[in-house]
């Protein structure tokens, strides 16, 4: 079993029009032992711009630590929000500074820009970005059951979603594809960014 | 000494005459009672040396790192039964998985070998699915013989017989098989493809079982009523599959008695988590974060 | 620095509260020729007098104003092997940012960086303070930008603004000239004339240099053929 998969769990990023949803599970285990169902693991970075972290719990732990430590830092130097596509490029620099040690994580981030435009990203856990083609595959996934996820967003994901519409397929993506996996599961969270505000809603899963 | 040698060679030889008079057809003595071809099975088989090396080699894992022997096999389950004063309890989860995939939510682990004997299935699906089947074969034609039911005792040696022959071939099967019989009542055994046989009142196999176990050892008790044994087995289940990963799906529930065995239940797993957080005046923990 | 008996801070503050090593510093800048920034409302200008020490120097050669990003460059007054020190540095600071965040930096990050180092070379041990002020000019989201940098690492953002051995009179100059108006083309001629102002002997295109960011912020030096051009407008 690899060490991104002790804990388990997976996370879950689209686009909409106008509007970015990112979603994970709630499952924090140890290998095969479901330890807690509370455990998201997306977090916010400032009102437009989440990350989602799926992989090693630890360091999941220690890569939010340090993009908080980061983002404050950039946020007193600069005087701003960072943008969604700095803080992508920045999350990928500092995920390759450990290139011969890394942080067993793989991130999601999800995102509007100044124009509300949909940014999303993905990157292993050495900081190869993945930024999907928002036109055709406007979606990104990672975590213990991307197969399950990618397939659901192949076939569910259509461009220019409305926000309610986008949180309706996200959801159905992330429950059917974690149900299919031993690891991931036990609930979920879904954000939906949009530009005035942010939907977040928990939804009810299987509990095995 | 002496004497004890003379009793075995006699007792074998008696034994010996019993078999012939079996096989032989009573028509025709030179006939055998059954086609032994049909008795025969005939597997493909690795080179004749070293068939635990060839296997090995085949199912070794993917990366020398990745030794997982406690996960072997007895995978992806969560089986149980006991024994109590109305007769025995079996109740099973229904998740089939292949690593962290989930194969499957909807397999019956239970096996119905004969309307009186009942098999659960834990570690490779094929394997219990397969031998099960055959013992009831077996089971079957030794009813059809003896005009008499085999009892529990005779069949789970019948199955054990199997896999200790085959053993280091590389079975997979955890699994134990309950059934009333006459005159005697409710036995309960668990058989393994490592060539264990024991007889037992309360037992769970697979991935689930430590959880399940801790349920089924709070709650049990031998003078239970049916209906509180049938929760109980019911309730383990959905534990384990709350906690094991790779239990879950449907929890189905036997109860085997005087006049064979009976299904009780079948109810999914997610139905059952509501109801349960629901009488404990509990819901799923809220979301707070950030 | 080093480690050596010698790598103790040469700026100390003397008993009246200055730091007479800066001081030093400035005079160096102030005997330096004239540098002059002007922001415009869609770009920024900077000029400079390019004085050499002898006729036969081939002044087409002679640069100081440099390029640091797409749309930040730089002119000093002082001490030109000082200032390619922080040429370099600066270009360093770009990329480094550029590498993190995907994104130019902007403006005044880089100044604000520069003027770091710049500090740095005030308390740290063994090395003195640069010999020049700087000015920065670039474009980002937040506009057009004017920057000077003291060699005590201050640093202001300016409408306008001069340096160098003419800046009293060019400041004045440009107090006069300058209005929130201004246009980049205007700006230009504003500079020249103001250059002109200070200017020992004839004004040419061998021996002025113009660096500009435009509307798209793009940061260029103007060839000599453009200056020509705009000293033609300007007579």
């Amino acid at each position: 079993m690899s060490i991104t998969e002790y804990n388990g769990g997976c996370v879950i990023g689209m686009a909409g029009k106008n509007c970015v949803a990112i979603a994970c599970d709630k499952r924090y285990g140890a290998q095969y032992q479901t330890l807690a169902t509370d455990k998201t693991k997306v977090y916010k970075m400032h009102d437009q711009l989440f990350i989602g972290l799926a992989g090693l719990a630890t360091d999941q732990q220690t890569f939010y630590e340090r993009l908080k430590f980061r983002l404050a830092m950039y946020s007193l130097r600069e005087e701003r929000l960072i943008k969604p596509a700095s803080f992508g490029k920045m999350v990928s620099t500092l995920l390759y500074e450990k290139r011969f040690g890394p942080y067993f994580i793989e991130p999601v981030i999800a995102g509007l820009d100044k124009e509300n435009k949909p940014y999303l990203f993905s990157s292993d856990f050495i900081g190869a970005p993945l930024l999907p083609d928002m036109d055709t595959n406007g979606f990104v996934v990672a975590g213990t059951c991307t197969e399950q996820l990618m397939g659901m967003c192949e076939s569910m994901w259509r461009k220019d979603l409305e926000p309610e519409e986008l949180f309706e397929t996200v959801s159905q993506c992330l429950l059917a594809g974690q149900d299919r996996d031993c690891l991931s599961g036990w609930g979920a969270v879904v954000h939906i960014i949009c530009p005035d505000r942010v939907i977040t809603r928990t939804l009810r899963g299987r509990m095995d | 000494m002496a004497l004890a040698l003379s009793n075995a060679f006699t007792a074998m030889s008696r034994e010996a005459r019993r078999h012939e008079r079996r096989t032989k057809n009573p028509a025709n003595p030179e006939l055998p009672a059954y086609d032994e071809e049909e008795m025969l099975m005939k597997f493909a088989m690795p080179g004749p040396n070293a068939p635990d090396d060839f296997l090995s080699g085949a199912f070794a894992p993917k990366n020398a790192n990745d030794s997982d022997p406690a996960l072997k096999f007895l995978h992806g389950t969560t089986t149980l039964g006991f024994v109590f004063s109305q007769g025995i309890i079996i109740a099973v989860d229904s998740r089939a998985s292949m690593g962290s995939y989930i194969g499957s939510q909807t397999v019956k682990k239970c096996i119905e070998i004969t309307p009186y004997l009942l098999g659960t299935m834990a570690g490779g699906a094929a394997d219990c699915m397969f031998w099960e089947r055959h013992l009831g074969r077996l089971c079957r034609l030794y009813e059809l013989r003896n005009k008499e039911r085999i009892t529990t005792a005779a069949a789970s040696k019948l199955l054990h017989n199997i896999m200790y022959s085959y053993k280091g071939y590389g079975l997979s099967m955890g699994t134990m098989i309950a059934g009333w019989d006459k005159d005697i009542g409710p036995n309960l055994y668990y058989c393994d493809s490592e060539g264990t046989r024991v007889k037992g009142q309360k037992f769970s196999v697979g991935s689930g079982s430590p959880y399940a176990y801790g349920v089924l050892d709070e709650g049990y008790k031998f003078d239970m009523s049916i209906d509180d044994a049938c929760e109980l087995g019911r309730r383990a289940i959905y534990h384990a599959t709350f906690r094991d990963a790779m239990s879950g799906g449907r929890v189905s529930v036997y109860h085997v008695h005087e006049n064979g065995w009976t299904k009780i239940s079948m109810d999914d797993v997610q139905l059952l988590h509501e109801k349960y957080m629901k009488e404990a005046g509990r819901t799923t923990p809220a979301w707070n974060h950030m | 620095m080093g480690d050596s008996d010698y790598s103790f801070s040469l700026t100390t503050f003397s008993p009246s509260g200055k730091l007479v090593q800066i001081e030093y510093a400035l005079n160096a800048v102030a005997a330096g020729s004239t540098s002059l920034g002007i922001k415009a409302t869609n770009g920024v200008v900077v000029a400079t007098e390019k004085k050499v020490s002898s006729p036969l120097v081939d002044e087409s050669m002679v640069k100081k104003i440099a390029e640091i990003d797409n749309h930040i460059g730089m002119v000093y007054s002082g001490m030109g092997p000082d200032s390619r020190v922080l040429v370099a540095k600066a270009r360093k600071i770009a990329q480094k940012y550029m590498l993190t965040y995907g994104e130019p930096i902007p403006t005044n990050q880089l100044v604000r960086e520069i003027a770091s180092v710049m500090q740095e070379f005030t308390q740290s041990g063994g090395v003195r303070p640069f010999g020049v002020s700087l000015l920065i000019i670039g474009s980002d989201d937040k506009g057009p930008m004017l920057y000077q940098v003291d060699p005590s690492g201050s640093y202001w953002p300016w409408k306008a603004c001069a340096i160098g051995k003419n800046m009293v009179n060019a400041k004045t100059f440009l107090e006069k000239r300058y209005n929130d108006d201004i246009e980049l083309e205007d700006a230009i001629h504003t500079a020249i004339l103001t250059l002109k102002e200070g200017f020992e002997g004839q004004i040419s295109e061998n021996n002025i240099e113009i660096g500009i960011v435009n509307d798209q912020k793009k940061f260029r030096v103007l060839t000599a053929a453009e200056i020509l051009d705009y000293l033609g407008e300007v007579e």
